[in-house]
């Protein structure tokens, strides 16, 4: 797909944002929100998602069958599950972008 | 996988769909693929409609430099699964020595300075979020990445940042390097957006 306009990538995000986060879904929004957060280093989640979401955030690569099984138990379905992973995935890498984006615009608003 | 339906696909319509997909291109098809047929509309349409103007839309990054950026925000979160991915994405548009030797040390591959100092933004982004600086970005600037270059190559960076996470959680099963080379054909040809 070829496209001509740059994209609008803080459109784009807030999109991703609302959807995951604040859309419908199998889980309680505020569920996922919570694992956004604490994937993003914030307060802790319920048990026992808090400890997946942080795993994911911190390093995802020593996340565990049993944190993943634990969560799958809890929501009793994968679609559930992949909502919370989805989630905090997406806090981690929000909190990236935001961080990132505030130092550009300090210092393209700087020089304007 | 650690969510066997993802795998699987679903819904009839996306099994057969997985199905094909791997008769016909002779191999398994990659588990970030099987992600993006899964729950769709909750998460990869728009998951991928950013993705697909982050590494395909206008940009002042070739697509092999965007695919460098996705390899190395892999590299620095640990996943295998993305490193292989996109390094071999990477390679169908450069050299893949020189993609080896971006991973290997990006500070001293046969890149561009503007290439390196968007690399070295993002290291910090990716490991150390909290302790980015204006002066980070000013470095950037100042090797002349422009702003919208720089704001494109962030947009890299928090997408793999999402990508390798998940990747991770669910544990994608790893393809050879000959799969993931005959993936990287189909990344080139049809993109990201689901």
């Amino acid at each position: 797909m070829k496209m001509s306009i740059r994209p609008d990538h803080r459109a784009l995000a807030e999109a991703l944002r609302r959807r995951v986060l604040e859309g419908p879904g199998e889980t309680a929004p505020g569920l996922r929100q919570a694992s956004a957060e604490r994937a993003a280093g914030g307060p802790a989640a319920e048990a026992p998602y808090d400890d997946l979401a942080r795993q994911i955030g911190e390093a995802a690569h020593h996340v565990t069958d049993a944190q993943v099984s634990g969560v799958l138990t809890a929501t009793g379905s994968e679609k559930a599950t992949f909502e919370i992973i989805a989630a905090a995935a997406l806090g981690a890498g929000l909190l990236r972008w935001e961080e990132a984006m505030k130092v550009l615009d300090e210092v393209t608003n700087a020089s304007a | 996988m650690r969510l066997p339906e993802i795998a699987r696909g679903d819904g009839f319509a996306n099994r057969l769909l997985i199905s094909f997909i791997s008769m016909v291109s002779g191999m398994r098809l990659p588990d970030a693929a099987r992600v993006a047929f899964y729950h769709k509309d909750f998460f990869s349409v728009p998951m991928g409609a950013w993705t697909q103007a982050a590494m395909r839309g206008p940009s002042a990054w070739s697509v092999a430099e965007r695919e460098l950026m996705a390899c190395m925000v892999a590299k620095w979160n640990t996943c295998a699964f993305c490193v292989g991915a996109h390094g071999a994405v990477a390679a169908k548009e450069m050299p893949r020595p020189a993609v080896d030797e971006v991973i290997s040390d990006f500070r001293t591959a046969p890149i561009s300075g503007r290439l390196k100092s968007a690399l070295a933004f993002l290291e910090v982004m990716t490991l150390r979020p909290k302790d980015l600086k204006a002066e980070h970005a000013k470095a950037a600037l100042s090797a002349g990445v422009s702003p919208q270059a720089l704001m494109d190559a962030i947009a890299v960076g928090a997408l793999f940042s999402i990508v390798t996470r998940y990747a991770d959680a669910l544990d994608f099963a790893m393809p050879t390097p000959e799969e993931f080379e005959r993936a990287a054909n189909m990344l080139l040809k049809r993109g990201y957006a689901s």
